[in-house]
């Protein structure tokens, strides 16, 4: 080794102090320099810690906040001179009436900013009493549907011109009039029950010698009517009444959806139906049907048959009650021994019973009448004292009339739609089109009124003068909330002019009508500001003879029925279909089947076996697959030569040569083309029209008719909300029958009871606040509560209409409720249960639950959805980033999500139009128009595109009365509030309160210890909201844990 | 030293070739410094466009809302989430074999280590973003950090598992991305010493750091390596098990399961070192890299996957029957309708996870299997498949069919911007992955060398030597000389 030596520097070679101290050094140093550390050089430091933390806090804040963009800013002008009776923000309610075709409702409309915003029931009814229907809920859309006609319209070629003024309207018209010579004139309307209106029609009629009033109902009662003029020589429909009837029978009449009047029957069927008292009692209620209706649904008893047998089944009752007629042959034994049971049963409470029936059969009524005879409803359950005038519809005139149409003059429509609910209504709009002189007074360009050579649109009812006597005696008042919005005219008016008895206008009539039947204009004024005036009749008898039984009997007999037979229905969302551009209802899942925006061929599982080929009872597999696809196969219905191809719905309950299909769809323009401006955007496209299959048997109008179906290769999608329908046996629904409740009721709820036991730890007994890991926490003041009694919901679904109006619930079409992205905060879920071929049916509103444990709440990421101290589950939509967390990890899955812009209120701009009609359907853009958008509330937050929604327990109401509580200081005063579904309900199922709160309405519910449960409760989620499970009055046993029961006790 | 790291003989070297220091550097370096391949191109385009196309369907999703998707009110998570929590778990065999291999000193793993990381920063990128672009305001993303603000000050919820998932999401990339980017530090240099264009110098100059090689910096270096492996062992096993607690933490029947984190980071190891052997088993062809990452290397992993798709099976079927023994009916219902009962709707996709991830990686028990070139191609992309199944088995099939049968949802299926936002994710991956090959060095130079005398094929040839030799003779020569 040499010693020669290598230096790199002068240092290294001298070895100096600084060299060594750096050599020594070189490994030495800190490897990770963190300053602060030692004490000097906390703050000295190049960049201390805390700086580093202020820049970067600094920089990040700062990007946050330059990435915040501006919205847009919408200027609202305030009043310069604000009107006596307005206080902006402040909401004023109008007592009115809603009318549509006969259908009537008294109602308080909410007003805010002079804008008619939400329908409420009108409690001083005694008709009503506060309920509302689905339809009258949604009736306030309509007001502001873009298809309104906005003046009067003079037809012009193939096109229709508009006419500037009425004046020069009256002016066309009276020469048109004048020109028609001796020929008669017709004025076809809907029914009109309206006592001012009916005077002026009359004094038009006498105006013009040889014309006649004519009234035509698109769902015809005429069979009814005639039953009851051949019984009770009354070309009348008696008033019933539910409320006193202990056994009702129901011969497919659907009196809680669409029969007669709902709403009223309702309010009367729920009354027997609470479970009160130790000893409870309920009516008993027999259905018989060959469809599955909400009434059906609701039955104790039910049982399906063949379209074609209803009169058979309705003279077997009267046979076995004791009538002369011989008892026909019934083949189905159960049915058989439901008809033994209901006969024994309408004997037993005689003189508190009741038959209804839904045919439009003269002869079946007739039998119907000799039955509710034979058990003493005359005078009792039915009251001839005071008629209802809802229908008054002849059929047998209407036809006479379409068949001498090329004779008429002029034919007047008004309020009806002939055209598109005549069975052969095609031929009828072009023979209206060769009629002289024909005019329409209808709001939309409807399938008649494109017919029609002048237009002169009349008001909607929320913008009209009117009254209305839906039974006699009992008078409701309309009040315009709102100038009317568009250049037109009430059709009394229009009539007055042309009658020229009187130049004034109707407003001017009805006030001087009224001031001199009432006595005073004090008398007057208070009838509008309460709306109703009513005289009630003492419930009494008419007359009743039997001499036409024999001869219906025999017709009844005689009548022949086949393999498969079609029974036309109403929807309770779409009713006759006059609404059908309404979106609300469009999109409201029907509650039996759960579809929205169609109709569809409704079949028993047995018969889409046999035409389909889809087997659901038996392979699970096709069970599975026809449940998860919207694809439907289709089929096509033939009736008298005619077919309509539709979609096939399998649902349990039907009668299995039975198919059922609703009317009130398919409504569409002459030329298809010009469907979406005329019927509107909403009602064009939706399902297909059902009434050209109605047949006319020489008297009436009948929807039950024998069909054979052909096979189609086509596919069509439903889009429907619910597509599972049994509850698997968990613990959501609870149900039992009246006498094993009365033996022992707490039996009822045993399940859920052992089963908190069994979730606590030994020695614990408080399932709420013992049965988790986490401490309790006081929940002292207000904790709002519901209650809903699945006893007396019927699932008429009133409640959600009202939910969409109140809460600006967004309405996304059927692309988008077919991708289940409905939006709704409440919905009614549909639990099948027991015999899959006759199947029990509960109905179960299902809404937030405002969990105190929630678990939406914890999983948020950035704290969008909290608690209140008031045991509100609360929503914040500005801090949603919308990650869906929630909605998976909701066990009832009632959060909604924003997947679109469906309300324009988005940041960013026109993000719908290129989804026009591929995602988004017209709906969409009908409810963003600016007119529409006038239905909003202004309460309530619209929600944007990509955040979270659901049920707040229409915390803005609470908020009211709160604030009134407090100006009151009177704590006791939020007991008063009402919720929009609770307001609207015409069974009163829900209470709602706070819980905390001994005398209030949800606390008294939920004392009913023996049925209120929690749906799931067993996860410990705590809920807000309870259920009171429903007892059917029947000795079959009833609800799945029982069929389970003595399934297990067979086994042993 | 060398008897400290003595390496069995009965091991084949981790080197082959009979490499010395200057070949290897030139087999790594020199395509950086060419002119990429034809096939290069091709593979970069076909990313470029796939991310392209992923960018349209994003656009779309913020445009017009998450509508453009098929999740629903039932399924709210479908197929964003399932790819989130696959790319997650894609983004764990990296860090997995750069820190805990590094610290159990495994030699093999500096063949693979540098890809892999690369490829676990990458695939964590692409996870990333599904979080945020499935939100439904995406702009206002910032919600979720936790800063003072002018909101009141509102602050974020710390319960909810979202808000773990930000933080350890973003940890591990951070603390991952710092220990891909300091081993490459070495490598770096090199190439900006053999730069021959300014540019070049420049750019390789600035990202290497000024790093000289000193022996300082050597130390510097090591001490971090060891610092970040010692952070990044505990993230491996965090970030998965945090991203199961989305699932374990909520009361969703079949994802409330406590066995999920540790089925999960075993999911995940198994479904990354599958995308390894993906990934790998291509460059090393196309980049000729057989000499550095070798048959040893395959055997490697595939004996990884073997293990860890066995412990996932055992996970599957304990899981199963805690369903069933739990007597839990919505469990139960969960696991034995939604998902064992093959004719249920998603049947299918139960059964298929269940061939993929545990009976066909039992193929591995065989050694010659193991080493087949193809098969493990073929596996490691059945593995994925299966993997990505088994997200979406537990999440769609668990809420599909939740508690209230009412709300049961129809079929889902992807839309095709939900495929497009997923396909983009590979445009991301591939496209980063494609830039990388060509501009970074895809093996550790420096950690190769460090090996070579170790593992070497030249060092084994000369080990075998040395063990012919008599044991008195070689302690002599060896040891006494040495002194």
């Amino acid at each position: 080794m040499s010693n020669k030596k290598y230096w790199q520097s002068f240092g290294e070679l001298n070895q100096t102090d600084a060299y060594k101290q750096s050599a020594e050094n070189e490994f030495n140093e800190d490897l990770l320099p963190i300053e602060e550390l030692s004490n000097e050089g906390l703050l000295d430091g190049k960049t201390p810690r805390r700086d580093f933390l202020k820049y970067l806090g600094f920089s990040t804040a700062a990007a946050a906040i330059a990435a915040s963009c501006e919205m847009p800013v919408r200027k609202a002008v305030p009043y310069l001179q604000r009107p006596d009776n307005i206080i902006p923000g402040v909401p004023n309610y109008y007592a009115s009436t809603y009318v549509n075709g006969g259908d009537s409702i008294s109602v308080v409309v909410k007003q805010r900013d002079g804008r008619p915003i939400k329908i409420e029931g009108n409690e001083l009814s005694a008709l009503t009493k506060g309920g509302t229907s689905a339809q009258a809920q949604a009736s306030v859309l309509d007001l502001y549907d873009t298809t309104r006609l906005r003046h009067p319209l003079q037809k012009d070629g193939n096109d229709f011109k508009e006419v500037t003024t009425f004046e020069a309207f009256d002016k066309m018209v009276s020469a048109a009039m004048a020109g028609i010579g001796s020929k008669p004139v017709v004025l076809l309307t809907s029914t009109i029950h309206s006592p001012s209106t009916l005077e002026i029609i009359n004094n038009f009629l006498a105006k013009y010698p040889g014309s006649k009033h004519l009234q035509y109902d698109a769902i015809s009662y005429s069979g009814m009517l005639m039953a009851n003029e051949a019984c009770y020589g009354k070309k009348a429909i008696p008033s019933y009444h539910f409320e006193n009837a202990k056994t009702i029978v129901s011969l497919g009449a659907d009196f809680l959806g669409t029969w007669l009047s709902p709403v009223e029957f309702s309010k009367q069927y729920s009354t027997n139906r609470k479970i009160t008292g130790e000893n409870p009692t309920l009516s008993r209620h027999f259905h018989f049907e060959s469809m599955l209706s909400l009434t059906g649904s609701n039955a104790d008893d039910r049982y399906t048959h063949k379209p074609s047998e209803t009169g058979n089944i309705a003279l077997a009752i009267l046979a076995k009650l004791g009538g002369a007629v011989s008892a026909p042959v019934i083949a189905d034994l159960a049915v058989k021994a439901g008809i033994e049971k209901a006969a024994t049963e309408l004997m037993k409470t005689k003189g508190s019973s009741l038959v209804v029936c839904g045919s439009n059969d003269v002869n079946v009524q007739v039998v119907v009448n000799a039955i509710n005879e034979m058990i003493g409803a005359n005078g009792t359950t039915i009251n001839w004292g005071a008629t209802s005038n809802i229908r008054k519809g002849n059929d047998a005139d209407f036809v006479k009339l379409v068949s001498e149409i090329n004779s008429v003059g002029a034919l007047l429509v008004y309020d009806c739609n002939p055209v598109y609910s005549y069975a052969d209504g095609k031929k009828l709009g072009e023979a209206i089109a060769k009629v002289p002189v024909s005019i329409s007074f209808n709001g939309t360009m409807d399938e008649t009124t494109e017919q029609c050579k002048y237009v002169a649109p009349s008001h909607h009812w929320l913008e009209s003068w009117g009254d209305a006597e839906p039974k006699s005696g009992y008078y409701s008042f309309i009040q315009p909330l709102i100038n009317p919005l568009f250049k037109t005219r009430a059709f009394q008016t229009s009539l007055m002019k042309w009658s020229a008895a009187d130049t004034a206008d109707y407003e001017t009539f009805v006030k001087k009508y009224w001031t001199s039947k009432l006595g005073s204009a004090e008398n007057w004024e208070k009838a509008l500001q309460d709306g109703v005036v009513e005289t009630p009749a003492t419930v009494s008898t008419a007359t009743y003879s039997a001499f036409t039984l024999t001869a219906a009997a025999s017709k009844i007999s005689s009548a022949k029925g086949s393999d498969i037979e079609v029974v036309l229905y109403q929807k309770v969302s779409m009713g006759n279909g006059s609404q059908a551009n309404n979106p609300w209802l469009q999109e409201l899942p029907d509650p039996i089947s759960k579809v929205t925006w169609d109709n569809y061929a409704m079949m028993s599982p047995a018969l889409a076996k046999a035409l389909i080929g889809i087997d659901i009872m038996n392979n699970q597999r096709q069970a599975d697959s026809y449940e998860v696809t919207p694809e439907k196969a289709m089929v096509k219905v033939v009736v008298n030569g005619k077919n309509i191809e539709l979609p096939v719905l399998i649902l349990p309950g039907l009668n299995e040569a039975t198919i059922a299909v609703a009317l009130g769809y398919g409504r569409a323009s002459a030329d298809e083309k010009n469907s979406l401006d005329r019927v509107g955007k909403s009602a064009a496209g939706a399902g297909k029209n059902a009434y050209p299959l109605v047949a006319f048997d020489g008297t009436s109008f009948i929807y039950t008719l024998n069909a054979s179906v052909e096979k189609s290769t086509n596919i069509y999608s439903l889009a429907q909300t619910q597509v599972h329908g049994s509850s698997e046996s968990r613990p959501v629904i609870y149900e039992t029958n009246l006498p094993s409740f009365i033996k022992n009721p707490e039996a009822l709820l045993e399940e859920p009871r052992s089963e908190r036991i069994n979730l606590l730890a030994e020695g614990k007994t408080d399932f709420v606040t013992e049965g988790t890991l986490y401490p309790n926490y006081e929940k002292p003041g207000i904790k709002w509560g519901m209650s809903i009694d699945l006893n007396t919901c019927t699932g008429c679904s009133a409640c959600v209409v009202a939910c969409t109006a109140e809460n600006n619930v967004s309405v996304v079409g059927k692309i988008q409720v077919q991708k289940a992205h409905e939006m709704h905060w409440l919905r009614i879920d549909r639990y099948f249960t027991g015999d899959v071929k006759n199947p029990d049916v509960v109905f179960q509103p299902m809404l937030c639950q405002h969990c105190d444990n929630a678990p939406c709440e914890n999983v948020c990421p950035v704290a969008a959805t909290n608690h209140s101290s008031e045991g509100l589950n609360q929503m914040t939509y500005n801090r949603c980033i919308g990650t869906r967390y929630c909605a998976n990890n909701c066990p009832f899955k009632v959060r909604r999500f924003n997947w679109l812009d469906f309300t324009g209120a988005d940041s960013f701009a026109n993000n719908q139009e290129p989804l026009r009609d591929k995602e988004l359907n017209e709906v969409v853009f009908q409810m963003n128009d600016d007119l529409t958008r006038m239905v909003l509330n202004p309460d309530v937050t619209v929600r944007s595109r990509g955040v979270i929604e659901k049920c707040s327990f229409c915390v803005q109401r609470l908020q009211e009365s709160k604030l009134e509580a407090k100006k009151q200081q009177d704590p006791s005063l939020v007991r008063n509030v009402k919720t929009a579904c609770m307001q609207s309900c015409p069974t009163n199922a829900i209470s709602f309160g706070n819980v905390n709160d001994k005398e209030s309405e949800v606390s008294k519910a939920r004392a009913d210890k023996n049925r209120n449960f929690y749906v799931l409760e067993q996860l410990h989620v705590l809920p807000n909201v309870s259920y009171l499970a429903k007892v059917r009055n029947t000795d079959r046993h009833v609800g799945v844990v029982e069929e389970e029961k003595k399934e297990a006790e067979a086994h042993g | 030293m060398s008897l400290l790291k003595y390496e069995s003989q009965q091991r084949e070297p981790l080197v082959g070739g009979n490499k010395n220091y200057h070949q290897v550097t030139e087999d790594i370096i020199s395509p950086i410094e060419m002119k990429p391949s034809k096939l290069w191109y091709i593979g970069f385009y076909i990313s470029v466009g796939l991310l392209l196309f992923g960018a349209y369907s994003v656009y779309r999703e913020v445009t017009y809302g998450i509508g453009q998707w098929n999740v629903n009110k039932t399924i709210g998570w479908g197929w964003d989430i399932t790819n989130f929590v696959w790319w997650v778990g894609i983004g764990h065999a990296g860090t997995l074999i750069s820190a805990i291999l590094l610290l159990f000193r495994q030699g093999w793993r500096t063949g693979v280590n540098r890809a892999a990381e690369a490829m676990t920063i990458f695939a964590v990128m692409c996870a990333g973003q599904f979080p945020i672009w499935h939100m439904g305001r995406v702009w206002m993303a910032f919600f979720v950090l936790p800063y003072p603000n002018s909101r009141g000050p509102l602050w974020v919820n710390f319960n909810s598992p979202l808000l773990w998932d930000v933080f350890a999401i973003s940890t591990y990339f951070t603390v991952s991305l710092l220990f891909w980017y300091s081993g490459l530090l070495p490598d770096l240099a090199t190439v900006r010493d053999r730069a021959k264009t300014k540019l070049r110098k420049l750019l390789y100059g600035v990202a290497s750091f000024g790093w000289t090689g000193s022996t300082k910096h050597w130390q510097r270096h090591e001490s971090l390596s060891l610092v970040l492996a010692g952070l990044s062992t505990p993230l491996v096993l965090s970030v998965h098990t945090i991203v199961s607690f989305d699932f374990a933490t909520s009361i969703v029947p079949g994802w409330h399961t406590t066995i999920f984190p540790p089925y999960f980071v075993a999911g995940a190891i198994f479904s990354g070192f599958a995308m390894v052997q993906t990934l790998l088993i291509v460059v090393r062809k196309v980049m000729g890299l057989e000499d550095y990452i070798t048959l040893g290397h395959i055997e490697a992993m595939n004996k990884v996957i073997v293990l860890t798709g066995s412990i996932v099976g055992c996970a599957y079927l304990t899981e199963l029957f805690i369903a069933w023994y739990g007597q839990n009916p919505y469990e139960w219902y969960a696991f034995s309708q939604n998902r064992a009962n093959l004719f249920s709707p998603y049947g299918w996709s139960y059964w298929l996870m269940m061939f993929c991830n545990v009976v066909s990686p039992q193929l591995f028990w065989s050694r010659k299997l193991r080493r087949n070139i193809t098969v493990t191609f073929f596996m490691s992309i059945v593995v994925n498949i299966g993997m990505w199944y088994e997200r979406f088995v537990i999440i769609v099939t668990s809420i599909y069919r939740d508690f209230l049968p009412s709300s049961w949802s129809t079929y889902y299926s992807p839309s095709i911007w939900e495929i497009g936002f997923y396909l983009g994710t590979f445009g991301l991956f591939f496209t980063c992955f494609f830039l990388f090959a060509k501009y970074f060095p895809v093996i550790a130079v420096a950690e190769i060398k460090s090996i070579l005398k170790t593992t070497g094929e030249t060092y084994k040839a000369k080990m075998t030597e040395v063990e012919k030799k008599d044991a008195d003779k070689f302690y002599i020569e060896e040891v006494e000389h040495a002194h």
